[in-house]
């Protein structure tokens, strides 16, 4: 009757709680966290803290380790035979995961960390005074949440509330939907006497506009098909804001699917929590939701999440469709100027 | 120690009465499965069957574990079944109890293995 945890639980996902609680992050990479930062001098304190997250920072390692994994499933070694090799080399003190990302990696324009940069420089241009908590940033947690350590998830919030106390910090602004929900929503009900105030980056750029004198122009004319990421649309219940954004950019025309198939009914693409246990199935999902915003005639596919935007270019790729992903951080960014 | 262990035993019955409770205002309507991104054409694949699969394990003890652990893991936490219940007044979190069902699965294999 009594199963072990690799019995109920999928290995893949028992492998990111270990990364998270030893190393800080999903992926067990060791690197500068900061590095993205190092050039725009953000203060500690300020009124308002932004919140990174491990998404953008770590997307480049993800997507070079899933590259190595399907490979390794082509010549027969699925995902879990590919964790037990790389743990064997753990116990002998070599990083696997962390030599393969870099490899994969290396050499590559990084299209991920860029993004980082260019919200916290659109915050900058919009009036907002933002602080950033460098290497002290803490991992949010909230893939444990997903993958059922709860426990695990619980000490993590309070000890990251304990870190964002002694900063001082009171109010923070996320960019990963994921790490936002988690932080706004999850962090209440399981830490005593947390009151932190938490917005997305998203929601703090609409009002400004709104505030501002501030037009952002596109120089070419872009025709998009908008993704709404399900962490955005139904777990932070953001619909409106960045379709106020997208609207105030002049030159960007939105094109919205069928209406059961954006805003709060917006098909899931499988970026995220399922590539780690069902990759298949996981490809499949990207395959569809690929094909909806295609239908809608736009050349341009625009999210809003680094799990969404990582597979839908993967999807796009695999049907060789002629279309670009992007972020909507890179439009604003270019928007602005 | 024994007492650790009876508390943590009824964790796990709160954690269980809380997502029986919760299946228990589903008002059958299967609404919810086409909804489901990961729906390819069996029942299982839907927020609906993965709840009937929850409540009969637990209730009833049918099927095994590892089955359960697989159909609560092909889930993609994306929430549209849960909009689709909300919009229709119920008061089912089917996301939110399949997340919770896999949160009891790994409380009950932590403590299977201090056993």
């Amino acid at each position: 009757m009594n199963k072990s945890l690799k019995e109920v639980v999928p290995i893949p996902h028992i492998y990111i709680r270990g990364n998270i609680l030893e190393k800080g992050n999903m992926l067990g990479v060791a690197g500068d966290k900061a590095a993205w930062a190092k050039d725009l001098n953000l203060p500690r304190n300020a009124e308002f803290t932004f919140f990174a997250g491990c998404g953008y920072q770590f997307m480049r390692y993800v997507e070079g380790m899933m590259k190595a994994a399907a490979s390794m499933e082509k010549i027969g070694l699925g995902m879990e035979r590919s964790i037990g090799i790389s743990k064997v080399f753990g116990k002998i003190g070599i990083n696997l995961p962390s030599i393969t990302a870099k490899v994969t990696a290396a050499g590559k324009e990084d299209t991920y960390t860029i993004i980082l940069v260019s919200a916290a420089r659109i915050l900058q241009k919009l009036g907002v005074d933002i602080g950033y908590m460098y290497e002290d940033e803490p991992c949010c947690g909230s893939p444990l949440y997903y993958s059922g350590f709860l426990d695990d998830y619980i000490e993590n919030a309070n000890k990251n509330f304990e870190v964002f106390k002694s900063l001082g910090i009171q109010r923070l602004i996320g960019l990963i939907p994921a790490c936002t929900a988690s932080l706004r929503d999850y962090y209440p009900k399981y830490v005593e006497g947390y009151d932190l105030e938490v917005y997305h980056f998203i929601e703090v750029v609409a009002q400004r506009l709104k505030e501002t004198n501030i037009k952002p122009k596109l120089k070419e004319k872009l025709t998009i098909a908008y993704h709404d990421p399900c962490q955005l649309s139904r777990y932070l219940e953001i619909v409106d804001a960045p379709r106020e954004v997208m609207a105030s950019i002049k030159g960007l025309e939105l094109r919205e699917p069928d209406p059961e198939q954006c805003k709060q009914w917006s098909t899931c693409c499988g970026g995220g929590g399922l590539e780690a246990g069902s990759p298949e199935l996981c490809e499949r999902l990207g395959l569809r939701r690929v094909e909806e915003l295609l239908n809608t005639g736009a050349n341009v596919i625009v999210s809003h999440c680094p799990a969404c935007v990582m597979q839908l270019k993967r999807s796009t790729e695999k049907m060789k469709a002629d279309v670009n992903v992007m972020d909507l951080v890179e439009i604003l960014d270019e928007a602005l100027g | 120690m024994k007492t650790d262990n009876t508390q943590e035993t009824d964790s796990i019955k709160e954690m269980e009465t809380e997502i029986l409770n919760n299946i228990q205002t589903c008002i059958n309507c299967r609404m919810c499965v086409p909804m489901c991104p990961t729906y390819e054409g069996w029942i299982t694949q839907s927020a609906f069957g993965r709840l009937a699969a929850i409540n009969l394990h637990l209730k009833y003890g049918l099927g095994s574990i590892e089955e359960l652990s697989r159909l609560i893991f092909s889930c993609a936490n994306c929430r549209r079944c849960q909009e689709r219940c909300k919009m229709l007044s119920t008061n089912v979190t089917p996301t939110d109890t399949i997340i919770k069902t896999r949160q009891l699965l790994a409380r009950k294999a932590q403590e299977w293995g201090r056993n």
